[in-house]
């Protein structure tokens, strides 16, 4: 099985090819802005404020952004700044422009401290990029095993059909992909919880299968410290309006989006794994956090896995950009979401309900699908032109 | 006829994968042997219907596995959701933090 990909320096494969901007600090965000807007083949990422933020927050912020700049899906970087060193060793030029630049893809830099200021730095950053676009627009796809894919999925707006026709499909595929070298990854912390003692039998790594079972303790933790039943938080009131009862019912249908196979660690949000198989990420489940931070882990394509039984007719999907330079593929196991919104979507496993086709005929097709939309095919999400807002999944407080 | 999808031969809930009103029958398959139950309530597509009687306080299985505890009596052919079950987890509401 093969498909058409952007071979980059480090030997990873993309399936896009965007030329990435962002400022080194936040207060140098505005100027990325501008660059962005100004320069067609280029997507823009502003952080949150990394100031007043304990050290493990800013490492995520730092983490997350070089994960972006490394992702194979980036052709070309440019990095603004008012100062080369911005401050928190977190994003000093060294850590960061330089661990960045480790990568070996084109990349410039644009400092307002280095070239007078603020215009003249919008000038020639504007320049940069034009020229960065250019350079990264002269990488040919080529041909590559399906096995040098990394993906990631999700699962949302969970119904019944979530652990019967639209999850089991996914792990199909990983399960395919995994066998073939590739890279997947599934998270949701939360949602792990009820069906953590399935799961954690899957690492054959004890000291990783302990991170795994300490993370869903935290997080139940941190649940029970809110003082309420989580069941007024998580499942979310979409998911209790389409059928699902309990949190446990939720996760225990949420893990089979993994597939079957050995799950060889636990990494922390907008981790990028050493190895090849199938990987954990602790994370938050909300999408407007989780495609980001699967991007920054590598991940080049990512499901979002819909149950959809509370949708509206001819519903408009949520969140399609938040992947930001990763696309995202939306899929549902519900024939009845897949009536409502199929002009919304790229994948249908409804018929596993409908007509009875088996889990692997319908995995089959979605591993074909994939084939197609990691050979430059566009996700309906990528027609348009969204905006929603993003947020990187950080936990500690504003200080 | 209706039908309920049952996950497992340990389960005591299925789900509708069709509106079902009170009084359909419906027929449900586990381990290749058909069975039959009269639905008690309404059960609309992807919600959940008990397969045997589950006595209060009683286990929720599905997948093989506890989904929550039974908040009263609940019959075979009731619909089971949030008005009679109880999640056991992540309850921050009760001391001890489990039902």
């Amino acid at each position: 099985m093969k498909f058409l990909g952007y071979v980059r320096p480090d030997g990873s494969t993309g399936i896009r090819n965007h030329t990435l901007i962002m400022a080194n600090g936040r207060g140098a965000a505005t100027l990325a802005a501008m660059v962005s807007k100004l320069v067609n083949g280029t997507q823009l990422f502003i952080q949150p404020n990394e100031n007043g933020r304990d050290g493990d927050d800013r490492k995520t912020i730092a983490r997350t952004m070089i994960g972006l700049a490394k992702n194979a899906n980036v052709g070309a970087v440019l990095i603004v700044g008012n100062k080369p060193d911005a401050g928190y060793p977190e994003f000093s030029y060294d850590n960061f422009v330089g661990e960045i630049a480790k990568c070996g893809k084109p990349m410039d830099t644009v400092f307002m401290k280095d070239c007078g200021g603020f215009q003249e730095a919008l000038g020639l950053a504007v320049r940069k990029a034009r020229g960065l676009v250019q350079q990264a627009s002269e990488t040919p796809r080529t041909e590559v095993g399906l096995g040098q894919l990394n993906m990631a999925v999700k699962c949302g707006y969970s119904d019944a059909t979530s652990g019967m026709s639209g999850n089991p499909v996914v792990g199909h595929l990983f399960d395919t992909l995994v066998d073939d070298g590739g890279r997947c990854m599934f998270a949701e912390t939360t949602e792990v919880i009820g069906a953590e003692h399935i799961v954690a039998k899957r690492f054959p790594d004890h000291a990783e299968r302990t991170k795994f079972l300490q993370a869903v303790e935290r997080v139940e933790e941190e649940a029970r410290s809110t003082g309420e039943d989580i069941r007024t938080i998580n499942p979310i009131p979409a998911n209790i309006q389409a059928g699902l009862t309990t949190l446990e019912e939720k996760s225990l249908g949420a893990i089979v989006k993994s597939g079957t196979r050995p799950i060889q660690g636990c990494v922390k949000y907008g981790e990028v794994p050493e190895g090849r198989g199938l990987y954990y990420m602790d994370s938050w489940m909300s999408s407007t956090a989780l495609f980001l931070g699967f991007a920054a882990a590598g991940s080049v394509l990512t499901i979002f896995q819909v149950g959809g039984g509370w949708f509206p007719d001819d519903a408009m999907m949520p969140t399609t950009n938040t992947g930001l330079i990763t696309p995202t593929l939306y899929m549902t196991g519900n024939p009845r979401t897949w009536e409502k919104a199929w002009r919304e979507m790229d994948f249908n496993s409804g018929t596993v309900i409908t007509e009875k086709e088996p889990i692997a005929d319908a995995g089959e097709r979605l591993v074909k699908e994939v084939q197609a939309f990691a050979s430059g095919r566009l996700t309906m999400g990528e027609t348009l032109d969204i905006r929603d807002n993003i947020e990187v999944y950080l936990r500690g407080p504003g200080l | 006829m209706k039908t309920l999808i049952v996950m497992s031969s340990k389960d005591n809930v299925g789900n509708a994968i069709e509106d079902i009103v009170g009084g359909d029958e419906v027929s449900y398959t586990v381990d290749g042997e058909q069975h039959m139950i009269a639905a008690q309530d309404e059960i609309p597509f992807g919600f959940k219907a008990a397969v045997h009687d589950i006595p209060a306080g009683g286990d929720i299985i599905k997948y093989k596995e506890v989904i929550g505890r039974a908040a009263v009596d609940i019959k075979a052919g009731e619909c089971v959701h949030i008005h009679n079950v109880e999640g056991k987890r992540g309850r921050g509401d009760i001391s001890g933090g489990q039902a």
